[in-house]
């Protein structure tokens, strides 16, 4: 338990200074919230007053006082470029990206897990070389080739699945729904790859340990040696993994949404910083931050549960 | 572990079952686009920050000019016809317009459209604390006075023969009295299409007007889509999720060659890209130089490398652009002896180093200064490129580096000489000071006559050839594409395209 307070600590300070770190790199950048809103022919005076308006004259020490005191009461900002709270711009976005997420966790992992299994169990088929090399491919490939793929198969050549959301900016989950499927499958096939190679490798580690040897000799079924001695040993490094690839569902989709058109937090990112909503690209960057770290503490903490090895005496 | 394996492999198959179930409901639904109904493509210009109030900077067009009337449109030739405007007339002077209004024409909440509202939107167009962007288009008008319900009298700060053109700018649309508060989200127009749901980061859906004055809309609803880039939407017109993109990236085009399906327009426009040289700064403030820096260059082989062959229309340093009544045909050949001749005259026997800034700000403008250091070398003059971050760029680097890209919209003659070149403009980006020209401009717009003013203003032209500081090679050839059962869009720059007039079969 002091473990895993430290680890805590250590992630909030980890957080804190990338915080100020981001405020301080977004606010040295050229150009704020007035510029981005009148744009290239906004006159002197009128930027001045509206830097007026919204405290951005404040020496920048000022300014990040206020900003960590409403964040830390919940307050994300306001964006003067959209005129609107950062949080109802922002919560929208971050429920359809987690949607797509969702559906492309569902489809990757559990399938991932087994598929890896397979092959690191008999990696003498046939099968498992062919699929062994497609997943390689898979992971080489950029996002967008195989997003563009997807899209050509499964809705050019079979119109099975719209081909770019279009739908209103409240849709609801029922009407998002159609348009996740070719995002969601993009995203599958890269973190499918990913931890489908990692329980292979491990798989293919554990298997040859004295102790699957020793239950072999023993005489004990294959189904068992699998279920209590292979899976248990083979997940803790597949579990981090899945924390990673967890958290860059989340936080790396960039490339998918724009991809598909997608209004997710990708998105919203892309056309933040091409319209240099600071106000707005801050507590994105804290959010793909604050997923991360706990990602990673999770992951520690699930390897913890699975690996005994890994509990300390103090617990 | 089989179990368990069965039960994971379970949720799959009704995962991916679901999947096809529920994609090929949204594919019904997509394959019925009804006749009736037109989707056009639109960009994420300004990310969510758009208003329907056609004054504001962030105005959203193409819908604004759904739902709004101007007093006077154009034409196919560019020539002004009547929208709400009936007629126009004005003194010999040309700095007093009258301008008599259809009657009987409605807004669409019911109410009649009469003087009261031309006044009221002319004032928030000049309004200098508001300060619209088509101030600087209309700024030149200093009063607007109600004669009669159907009759206004516009007074100008100056004489200037073709402010119908100007009152033609696709922003000078006609909104109702009082209406600055609620416009930007709840827009009442006179125009062909009424605002049903405005939603500029997903699908704005606009209905039809039956009651508009050139005839009931062919079409019963226009659903405007917005796409966060031009790649994404290009698959949308391929998959049959939009009918109507008004520009798409030349280099898509190759996606919508089958004619059966896709119907592609080119459209000269009146965009431009220019490199600018400040005549403050050294050693631009010498005419030789700066003729030197323009005629050292082959525009035609830098429009085609910069914009793709057939993307754009060659210019001689005139922003008038081809399709206007205005326009200066001159001939600027690449002039390597002259230019090193000219180089020479002013001292620079070896050569010349200049920087010019760039940014990738907006598309075309990096490749322009790398196209043109290689056109140039021949003539001794050495290009050093300088990269500044795109979200300075308009604020401290052009107008302000001694050299650098440039890039503006598509305006009427008038509008751009007098916003760009007139020596006291405050978007004049080289700070180039011709007292001659002012002088020239002031006289032309002041012309009554339409075939002297037209010679006034091709004289202004050819003497920007010989003395300007701004390198204007080409202008820019859209693009536009949509599928084959849309009618009605002309092959004509969209200011002038009747959205009434537009079917879907």
């Amino acid at each position: 338990m002091i473990n895993l307070a430290r680890r805590v600590t250590f992630s909030l300070a980890t957080f804190i200074a990338l915080a100020v770190v981001s405020f301080l790199g977004i606010d040295a950048l050229p150009g704020d919230g007035c510029t981005a809103l009148l744009g290239r022919f906004g006159s002197d005076t009128k930027i001045e007053s509206c830097r007026q308006e919204n405290q951005l004259n404040d020496p920048v020490v000022v300014r990040l006082k206020n900003w960590s005191t409403d964040l830390i009461s919940g307050d994300l900002g306001y964006s003067i470029k959209r005129d609107e709270q950062v949080s109802e711009i922002i919560i929208p976005r971050l429920r359809n990206t987690a949607v797509m997420a969702a559906v492309a966790a569902v489809i990757a992992f559990p399938s991932a897990i087994v598929v890896g299994l397979l092959l690191g169990r008999f990696p003498q088929k046939r099968s498992s070389k062919v699929v062994n090399q497609l997943s390689v491919i898979a992971m080489t490939l950029p996002e967008f080739v195989i997003a563009t793929v997807l899209w050509l198969v499964l809705s050019i050549w079979l119109p099975i699945f719209p081909g770019v959301s279009v739908m209103p900016s409240n849709a609801s989950v029922l009407q998002l729904l159609p348009n996740v499927w070719l995002p969601a499958f993009t995203l599958a096939v890269v973190i499918f790859a990913h931890s489908m190679r990692t329980m292979r490798a491990s798989v293919t580690n554990v298997q040859t340990m004295p102790f699957v040897e020793s239950a072999q000799l023993r005489g004990t079924k294959e189904r068992t040696t699998i279920s209590r001695h292979i899976v248990p040993a083979a997940l803790p490094p597949v579990m981090n993994v899945v924390a990673l690839d967890g958290a860059w569902l989340l936080t790396g989709t960039f490339v998918t949404e724009a991809v598909f058109n997608f209004q997710g937090l990708g998105r919203l990112a892309i056309d933040a910083i091409s319209d240099r909503d600071t106000a707005l690209i801050l507590p994105i960057i804290l959010f793909g931050l604050a997923v991360y770290l706990i990602s990673s503490l999770l992951a520690d903490s699930l390897a913890r549960i699975f690996d005994p090895r890994l509990r300390s005496a103090k617990g | 572990m089989i179990r368990t394996m069965n039960k994971l492999q379970k949720i799959f198959v009704t995962f991916l079952a679901f999947g096809l179930i529920s994609g090929g409901l949204a594919s019904c639904g997509r394959t019925s686009s009804a006749s009736g109904v037109l989707r056009v493509g639109n960009d994420a210009g300004f990310g969510g920050a758009e208003t329907m109030d056609p004054y504001d900077g962030n105005r959203t067009w193409p819908t604004i000019n759904m739902v709004f009337d101007r007093l006077i449109g154009v034409d196919k030739d560019f020539s002004p016809i009547a929208e709400l405007a009936q007629s126009w007339s004005s003194n010999e002077d040309l700095n007093e317009w009258t301008i008599k209004l259809r009657e009987g024409v409605k807004f669409h909440d019911g109410s009649d459209f009469d003087a009261d509202d031309v006044v009221y939107s002319i004032n928030r167009m000049i309004d200098p604390e508001f300060d619209s962007p088509i101030r600087a288009v209309l700024g030149v008008i200093t009063t607007a006075l109600k004669v009669s319900d159907f009759e206004v009298k516009l007074t100008l700060a100056t004489g200037e023969a073709d402010l119908p053109l100007l009152l033609a700018d696709y922003r000078a649309l006609m909104t109702p009295v009082d209406s600055q508060a609620t416009i930007g989200k709840n827009p009442i127009g006179t125009g062909p299409f009424k605002m049903e749901i405005f939603d500029p980061a997903g699908t704005t859906v606009l209905l039809a007007n039956e009651n508009y004055f050139f005839g009931q809309p062919k079409l019963e609803r226009i659903e405007v889509i917005t796409f966060a880039d031009s790649q994404s939407a290009a698959q949308a017109l391929a998959g049959d999720q939009v009918d109507l993109l008004l520009a798409i990236d030349g280099k898509s085009s190759a996606m919508f060659g089958d004619e059966a399906k896709f119907t592609l327009q080119n459209i000269p426009s009146g965009d431009w890209n220019a490199i600018d040289f400040r005549v403050d700064q050294e050693p631009f403030g010498d005419a030789r130089v700066r003729k030197a820096l323009r005629i050292a260059a082959d525009r035609q082989v830098i429009a085609d490398t910069v914009l793709g062959v057939g993307g754009g229309v060659v210019a001689c340093d005139t922003p008038v652009w081809s399709a206007d009544p205005y326009r200066w045909n001159g001939d600027c050949p690449k002039d390597t002896e002259g230019a090193k001749a000219l180089l020479a005259e002013a001292g620079y026997k070896d050569g010349i180093d200049i920087e010019i800034f760039t940014s990738d700000v907006e598309v075309h403008m990096v490749e322009l200064v790398t196209a043109y250091k290689e056109q140039v070398k021949d003539a001794g003059i050495r290009v050093t490129i300088k990269m500044a971050d795109a979200s300075g760029f308009w604020d401290d680097v052009w107008m302000k580096e001694s050299a650098f890209v440039d890039s503006w919209g598509q305006r009427p003659a008038t509008q751009v000489l007098n916003e760009v070149y007139r020596s006291t403009a405050t978007w004049n980006p080289t700070g180039q000071v011709d007292k001659d020209l002012d002088k020239m401009l002031d006289e032309a717009r002041a012309t009554k006559d339409q075939a002297a003013r037209a010679k006034k203003y091709a004289q202004i032209q050819e003497r920007l050839f010989e003395n300007s500081a701004i390198f204007l090679p080409y202008h820019k050839t859209l693009t536009r594409a949509m599928s084959s059962k849309v009618k009605g869009v002309e092959p004509i720059v969209i200011d002038a395209v009747r959205w009434e007039k537009i079917s879907v079969s």
